[in-house]
């Protein structure tokens, strides 16, 4: 019996089409698998069915009725449950607390604390044995807290279970117990969507398969009838495009070692990474979102102080724990969030600009305000930034104006390493091919060394000499010049060869 | 299961010392040390009655504070909702007339409900902020109160005086008669707020208070009624207000419209010298108790300390400041072991 039928559903978000007639079918007691690469609609249409998004077209059926949920509450009380990405515990609380938040029982007047932990432990005792169910979430670790998040919508009984990248936090053994747990649920009658960027997982936990590419449907497998075969699997994800080969200029200007890392480790985020960043490279950083690359530009920028890390700079050894040591050493970064972490978006192009300069500088005591201002003028020159003027606020700027204010503010300082966390986010083609021309000119022209990260995988394919393929915090494939191709990314970040 | 529970007891200590409230126990024992040193006479029964009443008003302001602060509010109107309250109670008691008295605090009650009523309003379903919302009916209250009693003064019956002291009715019964000699109505009135949280705790609404404090959106998300938690606990905090104000007509037999004004920014000191968080969701509602008395004896101390009289503020701020920041420093301590988090 089919418990969700979604037909042809459209969701665009700002002109972007996420969903482009998007269909999906998850029947009684089946595991429902789906995969694409990023942004190719899965966790959007995994919330549409939760109700956090409105679909802008198509239809929904859902235990024969047709459905348009207002919000997730209504979902959840007819029984749709959905275990996000992000995580929505309240930290304050106990683990049992939060599994019951919002389903409270009572026991006369008071609250049944005791039902409430007894609920707790039967879910919690399948998923995680040794969790301690008094403990607060806040001392639990990202790992125990997924498993909170599953067991809380796990114990609303749901009859239709969205699992959104569950296992990205969590470690092999819990993995396990996730996958029976499922497999129990699923022969009580629950329907479950599952999605995963591992794609042995889908293949060994799913009865059904759904592929998306771009918005669409592009294949489905039921493994009842159809074999589970790999190689099949990744086709529908990358599709047949043919290669795009840039040809690129480097190679005789790229001479020797900038920055050299060595064992760079953070917590369980960032694994031992090491690599050798030559002057005037463009070294970029790939693999499927959130797999650390983030998190390794802010930690080249020295944003995290308990960074344990072997950096050398033209030779010479330094400390990458405070944001200022890095910028005094050259290394700056332009961070992917221009709005919460690159600007103050509220203050005009001119404070902005400005910040950088007077912060480094200790000798600075009154501000130039004069000098300052010419050396402004140059900069907005130099970017070809467009802004009413020196005093207009930040957020009255187009998005790609406002990318330049980041990089902007700089400028004048002596750059030896460009940090690039997905610069042109949100930003127009225009846009972004007038700011990679400018960068990649500075590089050609100055000898400056870029790292770049970049959700899209054609800017890496267009910009970089050398391409480091992340994968759940480390780094696990390094292809050259020649190597840059679409399918070898895809196939690399897939990490396919693991098991 | 045996092995299981030695386990639990064994954590338990150091569970306890790691925990926040711990290091405001050591401050309040050390404070108490040292009121004790300097007070000559700080066992004798008077003396311990005349503490507890002197400091009563503070602890049971103090315990409402805490109540919204850890729904993710603050209150910043309640010394003047408590001038109010003294106000009402005194306009409407005739001095000659003792059931006058009840009819008192009915209204009382009934207004003390209202002001938490508007209070939650506003935090809540208005979405002002709480500084904001609360600072500005503040004057309301204020207002509301000089217009009763321009200038301090007004009836009280006779019989409540009870609220201060059960000599009151050492003629009429025997029972409170003896009970006067050792038992101060206000340690009963904080009793009473006591088992009103206990009683609070063990329902919904408490652990939604919580929840909405901790993370409103996920508590919104699981279908919590986030304003009306915030309202109810603004209404919460207006009945431990009610208390402190039945106390304070019962000891000056008078109202005032300005009288409450210090203990406004005094709960909210007090409520994290005790561990509350400001930043919601965090805290002990019993441990603002305890904030409240650290407060009570710093004043002590200075008085008895012989300080001059120009320096007792300042000495007073000083203590304070060190109180917090070394509970902070105790708390970064305990927790320095946790593994980083990454925004």
């Amino acid at each position: 019996m089919n418990i969700l039928e979604a037909k042809n559903i459209k969701k665009n978000f700002g002109g972007v089409a996420a969903l482009s007639g998007a269909s999906l079918t998850c029947r009684e007691g089946r595991i429902t698998g789906l995969l694409g690469a990023n942004g190719s609609g899965k966790s959007t249409l995994s919330k549409i069915i939760a109700g956090v998004y409105a679909p802008d077209d198509g239809e929904i059926t859902y235990l024969g009725k047709k459905i348009h949920y207002k919000n997730p509450h209504e979902a959840k009380q007819q029984g749709i449950g959905m275990v996000y990405q992000n995580l929505s515990l309240v930290p304050e609380l106990t683990v049992w607390q939060n599994i019951v938040l919002g389903d409270e029982r009572n026991a006369g007047y008071f609250l049944d604390d005791k039902n409430a932990r007894e609920r707790t432990t039967d879910i919690v005792h399948k998923l995680l044995p040794t969790l301690d169910i008094e403990k607060k979430v806040f001392e639990l670790t990202p790992s125990e807290m997924q498993v909170v998040e599953i067991a809380k919508a796990v114990s609303r009984k749901p009859k239709l279970l969205i699992l959104d990248e569950p296992t990205a936090a969590l470690e092999k053994v819990q993995v396990t117990s996730l996958f029976n747990m499922m497999k129990e649920l699923a022969s009580s009658g629950v329907a479950i969507i599952f999605t995963s960027h591992r794609l042995w997982e889908v293949v060994e936990i799913c009865h059904d398969l759904t592929i998306f590419r771009n918005g669409r449907n592009v294949g489905s497998m039921d493994f009842d009838k159809d074999e589970k075969d790999v190689k099949k699997i990744i086709f529908y994800i990358t599709g047949s495009q043919s290669e795009t080969s840039i040809a690129k200029t480097c190679a005789e200007t790229c001479g020797e070692t900038r920055l050299s890392i060595k064992n760079l480790s953070l917590g369980t985020i960032l694994r031992n990474i090491s690599f050798d960043l030559k002057k005037g490279e463009i070294l970029g950083v790939g693999g499927l979102a959130g797999q650390g690359q983030q998190e390794l530009m802010l930690a080249l920028a020295g944003n995290f102080p308990k960074i344990g890390c072997d950096a050398r700079i033209d030779g010479k050894p330094i400390k990458l724990t405070k944001p200022s040591k890095a910028i005094r050493n050259g290394i700056v970064l332009v961070p992917g969030d221009r709005e919460t972490e690159g600007l103050f978006s509220k203050h005009s192009v001119f404070s902005n600009l400005i910040f950088s300069k007077i912060g480094v500088d200790k000798k600075i005591f009154i501000i130039p305000h004069r000098k300052l201002k010419k050396e402004c003028e140059q900069i907005v020159d130099i970017l070809a930034l467009k802004a009413a003027s020196l005093d207009a606020p930040v957020s009255t700027l187009s998005g790609g104006n406002q990318q330049k204010v980041v990089i902007g503010k700089w400028l004048g300082l002596e750059i030896k390493v460009l940090l690039l966390s997905d610069p042109a986010k949100g930003i127009d083609i225009g846009a972004k091919a007038d700011l990679y021309s400018y960068i990649v000119n500075q590089v050609r022209s100055t000898g400056m060394s870029v790292v770049l990260y970049a959700s899209d995988t054609k800017e890496l394919i267009e910009y970089c000499d050398r391409l480091l393929i992340m994968y759940e915090g480390s780094i696990v494939a390094t292809l050259g010049t020649e190597e840059i191709t679409e399918e070898n990314i895809i196939r690399a970040s897939m990490h396919v060869e693991k098991e | 299961m045996q092995g299981k529970s030695m386990e639990t007891k064994k954590r338990t200590l150091r569970d306890f010392t790691s925990k926040p409230e711990f290091s405001s126990l050591l401050i309040l024992l050390v404070m108490f040390a040292l009121t004790a040193i300097l007070q000559k006479n700080f066992f004798e029964i008077k003396s311990i009655m005349r503490n507890i009443n002197a400091f009563a008003p503070l602890i049971l302001v103090t315990m409402g504070q805490a109540v919204v602060i850890i729904s993710g509010g603050i209150d910043l109107s309640s010394g003047t909702a408590l001038s109010l309250l003294t106000c009402v109670l005194t306009s409407i008691m005739k001095k000659n007339d003792p059931i006058t008295g009840l009819y008192g605090i009915i209204v009382a009650f009934i207004v003390a409900l209202l002001i938490g009523l508007i209070n939650g309003f506003g935090i809540g379903y208005l979405r002002i902020p709480p500084v904001i919302s609360t600072f500005a009916t503040s004057f309301i209250w204020l207002g509301i109160a000089l217009f009763l009693r321009p200038t301090p003064g007004g009836e009280s019956v006779s019989w409540f005086g009870v609220f201060y002291n059960f000599d009151t009715l050492k003629d009429i019964s025997g029972f409170f008669g003896t009970l006067s000699g050792f038992l101060p109505p206000s340690l009963l009135l904080i009793i009473i707020g006591c088992i009103l949280w206990y009683v609070i705790s063990k329902t919904k609404t408490g652990r939604y208070i919580y929840a909405v404090g901790g993370n409103s959106e996920s508590a919104y998300e699981s279908g919590i009624n986030t304003a009306k938690t915030q309202m109810v606990a603004c209404m919460i905090n207006s009945i431990f207000i009610f208390l402190a104000a039945l106390f304070f007509v019962g000891q000056t037999g008078s109202g005032d419209a300005r009288m409450g004004d210090p203990l406004t920014l005094r709960s909210i000191a007090a409520a994290v010298v005790g561990g509350i968080a400001l930043s919601g969701g965090r805290g002990n509602v019993y441990f603002a108790l305890v904030g409240a008395l650290i407060l009570s004896f710093v004043n002590k101390i200075i008085f008895f300390a012989n300080i001059p009289y120009a320096y007792q503020t300042l000495v007073g701020g000083a203590i304070v400041i060190v109180a917090i920041a070394g509970s902070q420093a105790y708390i970064s301590y305990s927790t320095k072991t946790k593994e980083i988090k990454i925004g």
